[in-house]
């Protein structure tokens, strides 16, 4: 069970990603609503592990996670696209995420994935 | 002539026979005693070892088979690749995402792909992937890098079981979009104009579609029961969503009470 900080910019997916990690047995460090926000949080509460957004105003999801990777090159982060961005993974994989996930998406099949990472 | 050991249904009840696979056809012996030539078979859907063989009427058969998995490969490979069916060579790649989430060993694998009555099969050297077309829930013509090349895909997302898997077809234009046009007619009773459902029935449809309950999707959207009820009866009116199961909300009876107050007593002396 980890840590999670969950980094999107519409409260409907953070409620929704909230309620399915909880679910898991999860403990939600924060939430961020935007790259910024999200280094910032990453300081401060040092989670297991970073859901992240890829469209998000002010830092998008990639330069975030260059951020945050630059700050804890171990930092384990899932990033979260919609559906037609996955031209993105390429990017995010090549930036040092763990994982990708595509809205939308099946709360079984992310918690395998929190969990694997987790335990990678 | 390879014979392979199987139990066949008829009439309900199943029968130990070897099953002679030939060249051009399959021979039952008695008390079946049928040829069946592999051209004659128009349908071959797969559940849980069970191979279920349509053979071209009319009337139009059916014939279920099952047997162990490695002589079922065999005997799948044989028939997906001589029946009466739209097959192409291509490349695949299935499936490349599983309930919203990348697979990270997902690889392109070269083989044919066939297309039956009700069926779609992917068929390399080691994977056997079959997709009823009634479970395809999208059809997109779109590109995808390959090795640093941008090339269009056929891009299908459909169920398996309660996952939703998105899979990639890669073979020239001109088959893609025939294989395009033929699996968007064969699903356009799935279509929608897209502007049917209200921003409320639209959030309770994602949420429904992540696997969230009545409860917490009630909690998540600040609805009631009843604003629930609304929305469920106008998504499955639209034949979006299907009833699980009704879990019953209940209380208790003046007996329950009494039973209750009492067993919380303390022990009497």
């Amino acid at each position: 069970m980890g840590k999670i900080l969950i980094v999107d910019d519409t409260l409907f997916m953070r409620t929704l990603l909230k309620n399915i990690l909880f679910s898991g047995g999860h403990t939600i460090a924060g939430e961020a609503a935007d790259g910024d926000d999200a280094i910032e949080k990453y300081k401060e509460l040092k989670p297991d592990l970073v859901t992240m957004d890829v469209v998000m105003p002010k830092l998008n999801g990639i330069e975030a996670l260059k951020g945050i990777k630059a700050l804890d090159p171990n930092a384990r982060v899932i990033m979260c696209t919609a559906v037609g961005q996955e031209q993105m993974v390429k990017l995010a994989i090549k930036s040092g995420a763990r994982g990708y996930i595509v809205k939308p998406f099946q709360a079984p099949k992310v918690l395998d994935e929190v969990k694997n990472i987790l335990e990678s | 002539m390879v014979e392979i050991p199987v139990k066949i249904e008829r009439q309900g009840t199943w029968h130990g026979a070897k099953l002679a696979v030939e060249k051009d056809q399959i021979t039952v012996p008695a008390p079946f005693s049928m040829q069946i030539p592999y051209r004659q078979v128009i349908d071959l859907t797969e559940r849980k070892n069970i191979l279920t063989l349509t053979l071209k009427g009319p009337p139009e058969i059916t014939l279920s088979l099952a047997t162990v998995p490695k002589a079922l490969q065999v005997l799948k490979k044989v028939i997906i690749m001589s029946c009466s069916a739209y097959r192409l060579a291509a490349y695949f790649m299935s499936p490349a995402v599983r309930g919203g989430v990348l697979v990270k060993e997902a690889r392109w694998d070269k083989g044919s792909i066939a297309v039956l009555k009700t069926v779609l099969w992917f068929v390399s050297e080691d994977k056997q992937i079959c997709i009823p077309l009634r479970d395809v829930t999208g059809i997109e013509l779109t590109t995808r890098d390959v090795q640093n090349k941008k090339v269009d895909v056929v891009k299908i997302d459909h169920m398996e079981g309660t996952d939703v898997v998105t899979s990639f077809i890669l073979c020239p234009l001109s088959t893609l979009q025939v294989l395009f046009n033929f699996l968007k007619d064969t699903t356009k009773d799935m279509d929608m104009r897209g502007d049917e459902l209200d921003p409320l029935s639209a959030q309770v449809g994602m949420l429904v579609y992540s696997g969230m309950d009545s409860h917490a999707i009630e909690t998540m959207l600040s609805v009631s029961t009843n604003e629930l009820e609304g929305v469920y009866d106008k998504l499955l009116k639209l034949g979006l969503i299907e009833v699980r199961y009704v879990r019953r909300e209940v209380q208790m009876t003046p007996k329950g009470v009494r039973f209750i107050t009492e067993a919380v007593k303390p022990p009497a002396g």
